[in-house]
């Protein structure tokens, strides 16, 4: 038996396993080379990650805002509990003492609350910074599976705004991506949710109360909706007194900016919850329900920087628009391409088909790019495929040529080359 | 990108929060320890105890602790504030610009999220997502299908290639029509693994009883495998060191999954991975127009055709596209590739146009050749 002292790799026939160089993706061996296209590629893509660093910042944000409003309100009642003691007529001493001492272990609970406090801002600022060193992280090395991981963020929003939260806990924990996601935040939404589903307001006025300032700031009407949905349902449980005096205290403040709804919600005290008018029935049904759990989901999202879409939405979209050609609906479209399946055409059907403003050729064979180092050829039946599957199959076949796609046979001295530019 | 501004952003909040935390300390210490020396004073006797209070009062006043925390309250709100604004600057504060306003039909995106789920063998949450949402069972077909995959690849993890192994030969057939030497790859490991236990006639015996189908097309791989034998007690030293590589197991590993994949009819690449990644590098171009074109947000809604072109890298490149160098439109059925006697390709549309239907000869744009019309040919990328 021949043997061969050097048997390094050889590629030759490609049985031989390659060596650990030659398994780096496409993906990465391409931005090796090009490094320039392929940076500028990843800066444009990291630049679509606002939200990843938004929402931890506005939660961080959030935490510090009312930890500090709850230490000013303690520390202004401690004192001026001081003052109620010492402005006293006449005290006993005891009772002094005795008011002193608890306003200490008040002072006691409060230094407990601020440390707890702190703690819970230092693991959100942890969280803010995990994010930016992720966006960091990302490298020639790792692109790929950073890309998987951005796919699972991704998974994850989704399934957060559809209220799937035992998926996205299971998919965030299985990746260990738990402070890339924002399943904490999401907690806040799922009561209020969940509270809506059951048709009670309360925490959802919680909620609006909570965000005051910013709501007000934003224009939202979130709350006049949440408030018209209350009387509607005392307008059906026939309570029309309370529902008078309902409108007078929370919705009358709104009719200087909301005059028509508000006028119109009152008018179905005349109507009643069975009014065949469909104006009014409208009123009435469980959709409204829905509309509030949809409204109060854009209000969150956009309390805390979020896009108003899923993530998922908007990526499909601009992915299948981008890879949508007229010939994909065709029965010949590759498997490897999405667009073969069915489901993705169906979600593509109503999206723009891409542009290119330069030809790019794949052969029919090899499926690979057309160019003048491999330029394409034509057969005398028009169909047109890479010189390297045709000189591959001239070599086997004594300079014969068989048209895959109509059975053409003829000379390899037939072809004639075509010049695409 | 400016990832270290942004940084530098927010190290300046995290450093503001910790200044007002402390300070939020100092100043309840003061308050502590006035109301403590107070109780004390009163507690004995030489002080009138009316006079500690009106004192403690007196001094709470002038601690003001709330005007004390203000300045580092500030400072912190300033810090809170430039964050969000350096996040708007430097990122797309909205990459929703572009979408258009329809509405998916969630069951399709569940299904396909659920087949995602399985085909990347995250079984468990496939099944929690199904469970979840109480649709997708569509996708349990897939579950089934790649199953038998993820426990071949489990188990050469551990380093067992009998499933893989078996699973090779059964196709046997297959793989040899597309042209995959899988199997012989498989044997090729599993030789090597025999040999690293230094059981060199096992080895042998293992070589002999499976390599000999392979040896017609692949007696230069199978020659300098067998080389092997000769270092069987100390691969690692031999020049057949790169051999115990675990990378090819890795490599094996995804040409199995590549051969079956494609055996079951379905692509190598899950098939949502690849429009989120053609999204990722879609997305930008588009955003950028829409910036370019706040007007035409109405028009954007209801065109046909991306406003702008969309460059994806190769690997998303399944059709061949052919843009007519002349009217920069792309081939359509009804307006086809020509490819005109000189060799140049035209789009039919423009070769009508020049030749005025056909009417005259024309100069090819690209070199000094004259063209008939009637002498151009249709192509078929
Ligand atoms: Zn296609
Ligand atoms: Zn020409």
């Amino acid at each position: 038996m021949e043997i061969d002292p050097l048997p390094n790799g050889s590629g030759s026939v490609g049985t031989t396993i390659p060596e650990a160089a030659a398994t780096t993706t496409a993906a990465t061996a391409a931005l090796k080379t090009t490094p320039s296209s392929k940076l500028s590629q990843l800066t444009e893509s990291l630049k679509l990650e606002h939200q990843l660093l938004r929402v931890p910042f506005e939660h961080y944000k959030k935490t510090i805002r009312a930890n500090h409003r709850a230490v000013e309100k303690e520390v202004s009642s401690v004192i001026s509990s001081v003052a109620d003691v010492a402005d006293c007529n006449e005290p006993s001493k005891e009772d002094a003492v005795l008011n002193l001492t608890s306003l200490v272990s008040r002072l006691q609970g409060l230094k407990r609350k601020l440390e707890e406090g702190s703690r819970t801002e230092n693991l959100q600022a942890q969280r803010c910074r995990a994010r930016l060193d992720h966006l960091e992280s990302v490298d020639a090395e790792n692109l790929s599976e950073w890309n998987n991981v951005r796919l699972k963020r991704i998974l994850v929003d989704y399934m957060l705004r559809m209220s799937y939260y035992d998926t996205a806990m299971k998919l965030a924990e299985s990746s260990n991506i738990q402070d890339l996601v924002d399943i904490d935040v999401f907690q806040e939404a799922k009561k209020v949710i969940d509270a809506l589903r059951n048709q009670e307001v309360g925490p959802a006025l919680a909620w609006c109360v909570d965000n005051k300032s910013r709501l007000k700031k934003s224009k939202s009407k979130f709350e006049f909706q949440l408030r018209l949905q209350e009387f509607i349902e005392l307008v059906r449980a026939e309570n029309h007194m309370r529902a008078i005096l309902y409108a007078r205290r929370h919705l009358a403040p709104w009719g200087a900016t909301h005059l028509k709804e508000l006028q119109r919600v009152m008018a179905t005290l005349a109507f009643r919850s069975n009014t065949g008018c469909a104006k009014y029935k409208v009123l009435f049904e469980p959709k409204q329900w829905d509309f509030l759990v949809d409204q109060f989901k854009q209000e969150f999202c956009r309390l805390y920087g979020m896009t108003l879409e899923p993530l998922l939405n908007i990526y499909l979209q601009a992915g299948l628009s981008a890879l949508k050609t007229p010939y994909c609906y065709e029965d010949d479209c590759t498997k490897e391409d999405p667009l073969s399946q069915d489901s993705f055409r169906k979600l593509a059907l109503p999206l723009p088909y891409s542009k290119q403003h330069h030809s790019k050729l794949v052969c029919y064979i090899t499926k690979e790019l057309m160019d003048t180092e491999n330029p394409p050829q034509v057969l005398p039946n028009g169909y047109v495929y890479s010189t390297k599957a045709l000189k591959e199959m001239a070599e086997k076949n004594n300079g014969t040529i068989t048209c895959p796609r109509t059975g053409l046979v003829c000379n390899y001295s037939e072809l004639v080359k075509a010049y695409i530019s | 990108m400016e990832l270290n501004s942004l940084k530098d952003a927010f190290d300046r909040v995290a450093k503001k929060q910790k200044l007002s935390f402390s300070k939020t300390q100092e100043v309840m210490d003061l308050i502590f320890q006035e109301i403590e020396k107070a109780i004390e004073m009163m507690q004995s006797t030489t002080f009138d105890y009316k006079s500690v209070l009106a004192e403690l009062k007196k001094k709470l006043h002038e601690i003001a602790p709330l005007s004390q925390l203000e300045g580092t309250q500030k400072e912190l709100n300033i810090a809170l504030s430039k964050y969000p604004k350096a996040l708007e600057k430097i990122l797309n504060p909205d990459i929703s610009k572009a979408y258009r306003n329809i509405e998916f039909d969630s069951n399709t995106v569940n299904q396909i999220i659920a087949s995602h789920f399985y085909r990347l063998g995250l079984f468990d949450v496939g099944d929690c997502f199904i469970n979840e949402t109480g649709e997708a069972e569509a996708a349990v077909a897939m579950r089934s299908l790649f199953q038998e995959m993820y426990q071949m690849l489990e188990a050469m993890k551990s380093r067992n290639l009998e499933p893989a192994l078996k699973w090779a030969a059964v196709n046997s057939d297959k793989l040899k029509e597309n042209g995959s030497d899988l199997q012989l790859k498989l044997h090729h490991l599993q030789f090597v693994k025999i040999l690293q236990k230094g059981s060199r006639d096992e080895a042998l015996k293992y070589a002999r009883t499976n390599f000999a189908p392979f040896a017609a097309n692949h007696m230069a791989e199978i020659q300098k495998l067998m080389g092997c034998l000769l270092y069987s007690d100390r691969l690692q030293d031999s020049p057949y060191a790169h051999l115990l590589s675990p990378t090819n197991w890795d490599v094996v590993a995804e040409e199995l999954t590549r051969q079956f994949c494609n055996l079951l009819g379905q692509s190598y690449e899950s098939p949502l991975n690849v429009t989120i990644a053609a999204g990722v590098q879609g997305l930008p171009p588009l955003l950028k127009f829409m910036t370019v074109m706040a007007g035409k947000k109405q028009e954007w809604q209801s065109m046909k055709q991306l406003p702008v072109p969309v460059e994806l890298d190769k690997e998303f490149q399944f059709h061949p596209i052919f843009v007519c160098p002349v009217s920069k439109e792309q081939s359509t059925d009804d307006n086809p590739p020509m490819l005109m006697s000189c060799g140049h390709v035209l789009c039919k549309q423009s070769i009508n146009k020049m030749s005025k239907n056909s009417s005259k000869s024309f100069k090819c744009p690209y070199c000094p050749s004259d063209i008939d019309a009637t002498q151009c040919r249709q192509l078929n990328f």
